[in-house]
């Protein structure tokens, strides 16, 4: 892993105690320096993705090919009035983006990024730690839903945490049901175990059931009803404006780039491919994953909330734990 | 449409012309009009001329299954008031809250006679012939603000 | 939690213009409302009494503005009602084909803004990009794109430009093929949408009798009535189209009927730009001129339902009174008893489905 490789360039020079903490200095940075490149990257892929799919041009004049919007606006967040009603409840209003951020931070950390032994630190059960970080969201949602003192924002705080709980238990079951049949927690041991064949051919359920309750936990569109800008005003995040938007919006984005990763990684055979070098495939895996996800928002519209609850405890989760109990009697 | 029907029924209290009714006396349109309310659906428009000092108000009806319209007038002065027939066609309750807020004609037993598309407050009645931009109007309107 | 008022206040990105909803809510369920209109008051009807026969032309077009001209082709035709005059068969060609592109650009309006409020931001580009297409055409002949003031009395002020029907067929080729593609995959053959709109903001019969709402609306609750078919003006008796007519009276029906309304009116277009006949295309008019006293009553059948006016004249040079019936007027008047019952999240899908233009509501 990175970290190690640091560790013995930087241990040439200094004790051991010092190395320890100027590699863990370093790779905090590098780790930084990926969530922020993340969103302007994907943000861009995006917006141009977007306006060609609308028949328009998308950002064109910031940066050549409009590459530099994204950062053109995040200068422009920081430098907006920090403004907030005066009854916000200081620590949770203010939180809230700040672990978001944080759990973004954490998962770029502990996910490979392309090949094996290619992640920042090494733990041997990623899988687990990063369905913790994205599990933590619906207490992001409350806690900034509580913070802004703000009634309407209480109710979508309420429908947004509803959705996430909804739909992480789907998830979890599809992530029990690869461990099990891979027989580890470590993504790069599920990656090992379809070097054969891929997980999707033996599993198509449960790719879709994955599919469709991470869209729905990192509420992105066509599942963001609790923050829906043409209904109910952005709802859970009405009160959030300018660096904290930003680091919102810092965090929405990671979390797609992680569910996509994951999709890769569980259910399309991760880095394996001839003929090309592994980091170069799994990108390019990565990267057909993005745009698929990406063309959901824009091209269909929102379910209500009361339906989205209903397909998620009716038809995603028993499907799921149908697919786990039918894996386990077929492995054993 | 054959308004005979009408002339049998009431008489010399209405004069009819195509397919205009006039009615002679304002007591009678509530009994004219639950006579339309039998053959035709809901009320099409209601247009108010005011030709100082009087008040001529036309109702037209039309219903849904063939092309008839018939056109009832009923001439009341700037003073009076008329009953209003939102109980019998409930399309007119919106009009004649129109035809109050742009010519200050009163409905009795109308159920929410009040201003619909000026503001509460706005003084006067603008559609009257003898409506005057008063200062108080200039001022509403802003075009008295020297910026 | 108790009954709460929501203001769906007069500025929202979701209501149509500037229409101000005040509904009372319990938990999710709308009990009841009421409706607040007159924020685009701009008495047109008081100018109508202030300027000549000719100069009003201008203030017509801004009454609805998604589609200006069928607006202009009424007035038009009360003026030539109430001078008794007749217009040529080559003006009544051109007039049809206008009024029938007003009505697809109208209709392509609602389907982008119903789209978008439900969520889907794309279809609204889609069809804006359609309505420029016939938005150049609309150019190619009056000059304006928004506000055409185009029509005169006795006919239009210009001919139509040379080579019209090699601009406008193929237009109406790639209006169809999108029509029955490209929004078919994301709006009525979407299970997303139909989830979304089926059922939902119910329109009985009997409210639709009650509150005298015509057009589409009142199409889509199973009456079957066009002022085109019962009661012909211009050219449309020699026509062949028909009338969509659904039965089931919700938003998913409203949104089909002007479907397939827009695909009756390219089959028109295509029928009177082939028949157009060669000609004169005004019966000139003096630019002042006055109509002795009458009174004229015009109904036609506006792209929202029977829009109609009526002109009571003095002998002078200005019209003595306009009174201007506008088909949204009923429908936002019936919009408190559609809205009981629903949930709060489908208020939206309500009021975009009926479709109101608040310019045409206030004058």
């Amino acid at each position: 892993m990175i970290i190690n490789f640091f560790y013995t360039i930087v241990r040439e020079f200094f004790s051991v105690r010092v190395s320890i903490l100027l590699s863990v200095i370093i790779l905090f940075i590098i780790a930084l320096i990926l969530t922020v490149a993340a969103p302007l990257i994907l943000g861009w892929v995006d917006r141009k993705f977007a306006a060609r799919m609308q028949s328009r041009y998308g950002p064109m004049y910031v940066g050549k090919f409009g590459l530099l919007q994204n950062v053109a606006d995040f200068i422009k967040l920081l430098g907006k009035d920090v403004l907030s009603n005066a009854y916000v409840d200081g620590l949770a209003f203010n939180i809230a983006p700040l672990l978001s951020s944080a759990f973004a931070v954490a998962m770029i950390s502990i996910i490979p990024l392309g090949s094996a032994s290619l992640e920042i630190i090494n733990l041997p059960y990623n899988l687990l730690f990063i369905y913790i970080f994205m599990a933590l969201s619906p207490l992001l949602v409350m806690l900034g839903g509580w913070g802004e003192n703000n009634k309407f924002a209480l109710l979508g705080a309420f429908r947004g945490t509803a959705q996430m709980i909804t739909y992480e238990l789907s998830v979890l079951v599809v992530f029990m049901s690869i461990a099990f049949v891979s027989g580890s927690f470590d993504i790069s041991a599920i990656v090992l175990s379809q070097s054969m064949v891929w997980n999707a051919v033996y599993f198509p359920v449960l790719f879709l059931v994955f599919i469709i309750g991470s869209l729905a936990v990192i509420e992105r569109a066509p599942f963001d009803m609790p923050e829906s800008s043409q209904e109910l005003q952005a709802g859970w995040r009405i009160e959030y404006s300018g660096l904290r938007y930003g680091l919102l919006i810092v965090g929405d984005y990671v979390k797609l780039l992680v569910i996509s990763m994951l999709a890769v990684y569980l259910f399309l055979g991760g880095w394996n491919g001839p003929l090309l070098p592994p980091l170069a495939w799994f990108w390019i895996k990565t990267a057909i994953v993005i745009l698929v996800l990406m063309s959901f928002r824009w091209s269909l519209n929102r379910p209500r909330i009361d339906q989205l609850l209903d397909i998620g405890w009716k038809w995603l989760l028993p499907l799921g734990v149908l697919n786990l109990v039918a894996v386990m009697v077929l492995w054993a | 449409m054959d308004l005979e029907r009408f002339r049998e029924r009431f008489g010399d209290k209405v004069k009819i012309d195509k397919n205009i009714l006039t009615l002679a006396d304002k007591k009678d349109l509530i009994r004219v009009v639950k006579f339309v309310s039998k053959y035709f659906d809901v009320l099409y428009m209601l247009i108010v001329v005011h030709r100082p000092p009087k008040f001529e108000l036309n109702y037209i009806f039309s219903r849904y299954q063939d092309q008839e319209i018939i056109q009832i007038k009923v001439e009341i002065s700037d003073k009076e008031n008329i009953a209003s027939i939102s109980n019998i066609f409930k399309s007119a309750e919106w009009e004649e809250r129109e035809a109050y807020d742009m010519f200050g004609i009163v409905f009795r037993d109308h159920p929410d006679l009040r201003r619909i598309l000026l503001p509460e407050d706005w003084p006067g009645h603008p559609m009257r012939k003898d409506f005057v931009v008063t200062e108080e109007i200039k001022h509403w309107t802003g075009l008295d603000l020297k910026f | 939690m108790g009954e709460i008022e929501l203001n769906i206040g007069p500025v929202h990105p979701a209501t149509h213009g500037v229409l101000r909803l005040k509904a009372r809510v319990e938990k999710d369920t709308v009990l009841g409302g009421d409706v607040e209109i007159g924020y685009l008051h701009r008495a047109m009807e008081k100018i109508a009494e202030q300027r000549l026969f000719n100069s009003f032309f201008p203030n017509v077009d801004k009454l609805e503005y998604v589609s200006a001209l069928n607006w202009e082709i009424l007035y038009a035709s009360v003026l030539e009602k109430a001078l008794g005059i007749d217009i040529p068969p080559r003006a009544k060609y051109i007039r049809v084909i206008l009024a029938e592109i007003q009505r697809i650009m109208s209709h392509l309006i609602f389907i982008g803004a119903f789209g978008q409020d439900l969520g889907n931001i794309t279809v609204f580009t889609w069809a804006l990009r359609e309505r420029e297409l016939l938005m150049d055409i609309v150019e190619k002949i009056s000059g304006g794109r928004l506000a055409p003031m185009y029509l005169r009395v006795g006919g239009t002020e210009y001919d139509l430009p040379e080579g019209f029907d090699s601009m406008i067929l193929p237009v109406l080729d790639r209006l169809e093929e999108k029509v029955n593609k490209d929004y078919k995959a994301v709006t009525y053959e979407n299970s997303l949408f139909k989830m979304r709109t089926k059922g939902v903001g119910v329109l009985t019969r009997d409210t639709v009798k009650k509150y005298g709402i015509t057009g589409p609306n009142m199409r889509a609750s199973g009456i079957e009535r066009d002022l085109r078919r019962s009661e012909p003006y211009f050219v449309y008796d020699s026509l062949d189209f028909d009338i969509p007519v659904e039965d089931a009276g919700d938003s998913y029906a409203r949104f089909m009927v002007r479907i397939r309304e827009i695909q009756e009116s390219i089959k028109i277009l295509r029928q009177a730009v082939r028949a157009l006949p060669k000609g004169n295309y005004i019966n000139k008019q003096p630019w002042m001129f006055k109509i002795p006293p009458t009174e004229a009553f015009v109904r036609q059948e506006c792209p929202r339902g029977e829009g109609a006016m009526f002109l009571v004249t003095d002998g002078g040079m200005k019209a003595y009174r306009l009174k201007i019936r506008s088909p949204s007027f009923y429908t936002v008047q019936a919009m408190p008893e559609i809205i009981k019952g629903a949930r709060v999240a489908d208020l939206f899908t309500i009021i975009a489905s009926l479709d109101p233009v608040m310019g045409e509501v206030d004058r």
